[in-house]
């Protein structure tokens, strides 16, 4: 088990302990001690504790030791000096292949570490390609380390409903896709929209600040349970029942299993759905803004 | 000599996360997200003491942070995401539609007689 650029002890808290490392099952039915984790990071972090090996790299240099991992595993000979400068040696490296082909099923758990860094993509392809790679010699494979909230729940959710996972445009009343153009943060930062609507997130917490100047300037309404950056920033905050607590709804595991969630309490607030649904009523009832077929025949 | 820029390494954390139930309008998390932990020795070099206030520049932007002596590598410093690092990071995706929100290189100054 490899974690890579990620930190589940202080992210993912239950990861380890419902999930990944601790549970008992039927191929590993001493839990912790039938398995073998190997934490990847540029700092000694607090999931090193949990670690059986930590491996510290050098910041931005994930992608070549990646390459360097998978030219090993093919048997490729590999530049030492170019393994040096990923803050790690030939031997750590040589070392994890053992392990890695050794496995009876492997996985890389890949985070923000990985993704949110210099590479970006190219890491998480990189970390991709390599589980595929072992799969000629064990069962291995790999698995974002996705946000807090239900994150995955999103990407399942559009998925399904589009074909793509997230910078979806429905425009032309047809899905496309394509990161860079039609993402949240690109749209926000060139100012191609004049409207957002932001459900049960903060990017004005976490977004760049060019793409959170655009939220100021223009339309934002925010469904939230709570005061947040970005409802301060807001044109309208609609204050929704919590999902799981006050709301029921649907979160999804990072392994894409989906959880019916039963609320304890009750809210005097709307949920999510409800709002979106009377929204979604309510531009329903206005005419629309484009000629309908109706209108043009009735023109020729 | 002018010494070498730092990289800084937003994080997140499993308090500043609760605060996602909690809510973020209170003085804890302030706090938190302003916090910069930096190695004792970086702090040294650059004359900044523990528990200085400090200016963060990068090419995009500017910050205040609380600096603190922390068990981190040479060279990096750490602060769990918020609006002070939203300040800091580029819009460019390089296509991807994921910003850059780790790895910048900054400079710091300590900020005297504020008061």
């Amino acid at each position: 088990m490899i974690y890579w650029g990620g930190n589940p002890a202080e992210c993912h808290p239950r990861h380890f302990t419902k999930y990944s490392l601790m549970p008992k099952g039927k191929f590993t039915p001493n839990g912790r001690k039938d398995r073998t984790m190997v934490l990847v990071d540029i700092r000694e972090t607090a999931s090193a504790k949990a670690a059986d090996i930590f491996l510290q790299i050098r910041p931005g240099k994930d992608f070549e030791a990646l390459t360097a991992l998978r030219s090993i595993v093919k048997g490729k000979r590999v530049d030492e000096s170019a393994v040096a400068e990923t803050g790690l040696t030939m031997e750590q490296l040589n070392d994890l292949v053992t392990r890695m082909k050794k496995a009876k099923f492997g996985v890389i758990f890949f985070g923000m570490g990985l993704s949110m860094t210099r590479g970006k993509h190219l890491n998480s392809a990189a970390a991709m390609t390599l589980a595929a790679e072992l799969n000629a010699f064990t069962k291995f494979v790999a698995m974002p380390m996705r946000g807090h909230g239900n994150v995955t729940g999103a990407d399942v959710v559009v998925r399904y409903h589009t074909g793509y996972p997230f910078g979806v445009n429905l425009s032309r009343g047809y899905p496309r896709f394509n990161p860079g153009e039609f993402s949240t943060v690109d749209v926000l930062v060139r100012g191609d929209n004049d409207a957002t609507i932001i459900i049960g997130a903060d990017p004005g917490a976490t977004m760049p600040q060019p793409a959170i100047d655009h939220l100021a300037r223009t339309n934002t309404i925010v469904l939230d349970p709570k005061v947040t950056h970005t409802s301060r920033l807001s044109k309208v905050h609609i204050t929704t029942a919590a999902t799981g607590i006050s709301a029921p709804g649907t979160a999804y595991r990072m392994d894409e299993i989906p959880m019916t969630l039963r609320p304890p309490l009750k809210s005097p607030y709307p949920t999510d759905e409800e709002v979106l649904r009377r929204i979604s009523e309510a531009v329903a009832r206005k005419a629309a803004w484009y000629p309908t077929p109706e209108a043009l025949m009735a023109t020729a | 000599m002018s010494l070498p820029r730092l990289l800084l390494m937003p994080i997140r954390t499993s308090k500043q996360g609760q605060q996602v139930n909690i809510g973020k309008d209170h003085d804890d998390y302030l706090t938190m997200t302003t916090t910069l932990t930096v190695h004792p020795d970086d702090l040294k070099e650059r004359n900044i003491p523990n528990g200085a206030r400090v200016i963060v520049r990068t090419d995009h932007g500017e910050a205040e942070f609380v600096c603190t002596e922390g068990k981190v590598p040479r060279g990096m410093a750490f602060v769990p995401y918020g609006p002070p690092t939203c300040k800091l990071m580029g819009g460019d995706t390089d296509g991807t539609g994921m910003p850059t929100s780790k790895g910048w290189e900054f400079d710091m100054e300590e900020v005297r007689n504020a008061e």
